[in-house]
């Protein structure tokens, strides 16, 4: 007993010893860009410093890529780092090591707005611009927030793109993700009303979460198909399940009977656009909205403010600013179809 | 309870069949254990309670998607079986699914790999992988949750490595035999679940009746004293994370197959725990010595069914959370009052 209590003893000092080096590992990481941060603040350059909710996915390398782009053209230095898994610790360690580079401007897209706030403070504090983009810490010191696309939009447009295929009525449901997730959830939200008050015909049966696995979301695609024989729409709410959900009609051979669409970046929907199980991903340019973030947080810290409409560059024209929200908001949502979806490179 | 009271007249039951013959070499348990039945009876039950309350659970349609999902944990689960058996556990499992498969896939994309090759490279890196595991527990013998811990971070790093800041895309169907759509199956049964009942099928023979699987108990009652009787503990060990690592290799096959033609990070994330909540589900003891690959078996389809049903019935998705947390914490009670029965018996 006394070796097996010391096994679990053990065991919990292995377990300590592993976060706090994994958290460590983060630090270092950002430490390393940290160097050419110093560089850049030595001769007065202009330092914008952007902390994804996790690094080395697709749609967060696509708006680094956006951001470095804006950067070379504005003569600007651009940073980025996040942290390895879409964790609010290792994150806010990220913002602290920038904070303490003395950043001129900080984008975050924080994973949990209500823990990042204070740090958001702190370098308001220490004379930073602070920004958000992609997702908002509404109740934070964020002098703007650069949004993809409004709520409303993505919502009309998933419920839109969905009732075209499925000819304005029939029985759909979403597969989400986080059960938390504050941009999913408001999402649904809308296209629960908008769909109440456009289609009448249609109705929302169920809304299921899957969490960010893409096996759970085909596999609880398919049991929705089975509990709703009915079923002829289905919703992949985030970049895991539209692909998801796509392919669970494919594999119950119901593509034509069963449409679906969601939010998935192009080339992991290409697939499914073409062959038909998926009819429309909504998105939006996700390189121009890095590009945007490093231009709004140039902007700031330069000291100019932004006007009602800005016109950023040939591609970005007439973006609308709202003084009272605070935010930035880069415009319509993006429909990727089998037509455009060769498109992207992302 | 209930269970104590049907465990105990077990082993009275086998002991005349042993006795009547003098001959008897050894005396063995009951081929389907107490808590099987119990698995077996709850599955019955609540597989006929969703046959009566959803449109579509008993149907073909709905029970092959089930099995497709069940197989590559069940599958890996067989291994952890072992593992658990002689007192150790792999929490690196989820890591090594993620470099498996995102290895597989790479090559998938750039070279055309047949079947069988992406198969036989699937269970060689997963082989590796476990015969990593293996010697650092066998003979570093340092205890096996912290070596899998530090080897978990590892794999994950070397498969974020491996992934490079992007997803797979158009990954090819090469591997569709085993996934969820038509060509999965044959004569109805998904080939991916037919595979795993045959590896359970000779896991099961041997943890019985091979002196092998034998010694593998023996090390989870007392590794000492296994030692003392002439036991090769190590050269054991290392075979049971060997084997572990290889069914990973197969199970990353398997699950490539039942997902999109991108692959993304979150790929084997969490499986680790899905694969010990069934093996802990299947009533084998986390402090080793007892369990069965059945059991496993079982477990794995009971933690599926759950999932399904709590979708099929249109509950609210956590909810299967829940019911799988309350089999795990019943499975290891009852364990633990085994336990202690035995003891004071």
């Amino acid at each position: 007993m006394i070796s097996k209590k010391k096994v679990i003893a053990v065991g919990a000092i292995a377990l300590a010893a592993v976060l706090t080096v994994s958290g460590c590992t983060s630090r270092t990481d950002s430490s390393s860009g940290g160097s050419t941060a110093a560089a850049g603040a030595g001769d007065a350059k202009i330092t914008v410093a952007f902390v994804p909710k996790l690094q080395g996915i697709p749609y967060f390398e696509a708006m680094n890529a956006g951001g470095k782009k804006a950067a070379e053209e504005l003569g600007i230095t651009w940073l980025y780092q996040g942290p390895t898994t879409a964790d609010a610790a290792a994150q806010a360690d990220i913002v602290r090591s920038y904070i303490q580079q003395n950043v001129s401007a900080l984008i975050v897209a924080p994973n949990d707005p209500d823990s990042m706030a204070p740090l958001l403070k702190e370098a308001a504090d220490k004379g930073i611009k602070v920004l958000t983009a992609d997702t908002d810490a509404p109740d934070s010191v964020r002098e703007v927030f650069v949004n993809q696309a409004s709520v409303e939009g993505i919502g009309e447009a998933l419920t839109d793109q969905l009732m075209t295929a499925m000819g304005g009525k029939g029985k759909y449901a979403i597969v989400s993700c986080g059960e938390t997730a504050a941009n999913l959830n408001a999402w649904i939200a809308v296209q629960k009303a908008y769909t109440a008050s456009k289609y009448p015909d249609a109705t929302l049966v169920n809304v299921v979460y899957a969490g960010e696995d893409q096996a759970a979301a085909t596999s609880m695609a398919t049991d929705l198909m089975n509990a709703n024989p009915d079923l002829t729409g289905l919703v992949g709410e985030c970049t895991s399940s539209a692909p998801g959900v796509a392919q669970a009609v494919k594999d119950a051979g119901k593509t034509g009977t069963v449409f679906t669409d969601g939010l998935g970046t192009p080339q992991s929907m290409a697939p499914y656009l073409k062959d038909g199980s998926s009819s429309a991903s909504i998105l939006w340019d996700v390189q121009n909205l890095g590009y945007l973030a490093a231009w709004a947080g140039d902007q700031l810290a330069t000291g100019k403010t932004l006007a009602a409409t800005n016109d950023v560059n040939a591609d970005l024209k007439g973006i609308a600013y709202d003084s009272s929200s605070k935010v930035l908001l880069l415009g319509d949502p993006l429909v990727i179809t089998k037509d455009n979806v060769d498109t992207f490179s992302y | 309870m209930t269970l104590d009271e049907r465990t105990k007249p077990a082993p009275q039951s086998g002991r005349p069949a042993g006795s009547s013959t003098a001959t008897a070499k050894r005396i063995l348990p009951l081929p389907v254990t107490g808590q099987e039945f119990v698995l077996i009876g709850v599955l019955i039950v609540l597989w006929i309670l969703l046959g009566i309350f959803t449109p579509a659970f008993l149907t073909p349609n709905s029970i092959q998607p089930l099995l497709v999902s069940v197989a590559p944990i069940a599958l890996i689960g067989v291994g952890m079986t072992f593992i658990i058996i002689t007192a150790g556990i792999d929490v690196s499992v989820g890591g090594a699914i993620m470099l498996c498969a995102v290895i597989v896939a790479k090559t998938m994309v750039s070279v055309d790999i047949p079947l069988i090759g992406a198969v036989a490279l699937a269970i060689v890196v997963g082989l590796v992988l476990g015969v990593v595991n293996g010697v650092l527990i066998a003979y570093g013998r340092v205890a096996a949750i912290i070596i899998t811990f530090g080897t978990a971070n590892i794999f994950q790093f070397l498969a974020l490595r491996v992934f490079g800041s992007s997803t797979v895309n158009g990954i090819p169907s090469t591997l569709e035999v085993f996934g969820r759509g038509e060509a999965g199956r044959t004569l109805g049964v998904p080939n991916s679940f037919a595979i795993m009942i045959v590896i359970a099928a000779v896991a099961w023979w041997y943890l019985r009746h091979a002196s092998g699987g034998r010694h593998l108990f023996a090390i989870g009652g007392n590794a000492n004293a296994a030692r003392l009787v002439g036991i090769k503990v190590q050269p054991r060990l290392l075979v049971a994370y060997a084997l572990t690592g290889a069914l990973v290799g197969l199970g990353a096959c398997f699950i490539l197959a039942s997902g999109t033609a991108t692959l993304d990070q979150s790929v084997g994330s969490g499986k680790e725990l899905q694969v010990i909540a069934a093996v802990v589900i299947g009533g084998t003891s986390i402090l080793g010595g007892r369990g069965s690959v059945i059991g496993t078996v079982l477990g794995a389809i009971l933690v599926q069914t759950v999932t399904s049903g709590v979708t099929q019935l249109g509950w609210p998705s956590q909810l299967a959370n829940l019911f799988v947390g309350i089999f795990i914490i019943i499975a290891v009670g009852t364990d633990l009052l085994r336990e202690r029965a035995r003891r004071k018996a």
